[in-house]
């Protein structure tokens, strides 16, 4: 399986050679504030099955779980495209908007739902997770 | 609702203060939403633009949407968060991404546009409306 993707202008773009590990969308309130006020919707994937070209800018926070997470975002265009944590060097969270073909995400849960927006709407068969969800089962 | 409206990106660097209530709050599922929102349909709350008072740096990331219309996208050059948009055809009014409220409550979607683009995936509120493509404007 091959993914590619890249930001709204391009200056930033990806090639994938593996499957995403796992697919959520992510209702924590940095998110939210990222995405334009919906969850952020995510795939992730070993690190080293990412190849970026081009140079996203970096912004570092701490997140809810913690960690402290590296956000990289098109200097250009302001697109979201990558989240990173030292605490999972291994491992690489990929913007679903960014996706060349969009259908490959199928999200599995939601996540950090404590946070979530009364109107927030989220699909009843996937399950939700208040915080933190379990660790993915790697393939 | 209690004015004035307060906002900020993720990191500081801009803040804004709205001295008016939002006329309508709509999702957006606009392919190039979809970019600034990390997937998902943008959050859009939308202000008369005199109303809006904007402090800090933004980058502006000029575009033809879909409808045509050219649009200035403003962004926090810091840490990335998408603020504001504006049609150049429509000076009078500003959209707010939600995300960037201090008090997300003042987002009441009341529409899910552009819904011919959402993916498969997408949950839309059956209760809301449904526009295929551009909604008629606000207000009318």
């Amino acid at each position: 399986m091959s993914i590619s993707g890249g930001c709204l202008c391009g200056a930033v773009r990806y090639e994938i050679s593996g499957e995403p590990i796992t697919m959520r969308v992510c209702w924590c309130k940095d998110c939210q504030r990222l995405a334009a006020g919906n969850g952020s919707a995510n795939l992730l994937f070993r690190r080293d099955a990412v190849k970026i070209t081009g140079n996203p800018a970096t912004f570092s926070k701490p997140a809810d779980s913690g960690n402290i997470i590296d956000r990289k975002f098109c200097a250009a265009c302001g697109t979201q495209l990558f989240g990173e944590t030292a605490a999972r060097p291994d491992f690489i969270v990929v913007r679903a908007g960014t996706l060349d073909d969009s259908s490959i995400f199928k999200p599995v849960a939601n996540i950090w739902t404590s946070s979530a927006p009364a109107w927030a709407c989220m699909n009843d068969s996937i399950p939700r997770h208040e915080r933190q969800a379990p660790p993915p089962t790697s393939k | 609702m209690t004015l004035p409206i307060t906002g900020s990106c993720l990191c500081g660097a801009v803040k804004y203060t709205l001295s008016a209530k939002p006329i309508i709050t709509r999702l957006c599922w606009c392919r190039v939403c979809q970019y600034f929102a990390a997937g998902n349909a943008t959050v859009n709350v939308c202000f008369p633009n005199d109303a809006i008072n904007i402090s800090g740096e933004l980058r502006d990331y000029r575009s033809v949407a879909d409808s045509g219309n050219i649009m200035h996208r403003r962004f926090c050059p810091v840490c990335g968060t998408h603020m504001f948009s504006e049609a150049e055809a429509r000076p009078h009014l500003i959209f707010v991404r939600a995300g960037t409220l201090d008090d997300a409550s003042v987002a009441q979607p009341a529409a899910n546009i552009w819904v011919s683009s959402a993916p498969g995936w997408a949950c839309m509120n059956a209760s809301l409306p449904q526009f295929e493509r551009m909604p008629p404007p606000p207000g009318k």
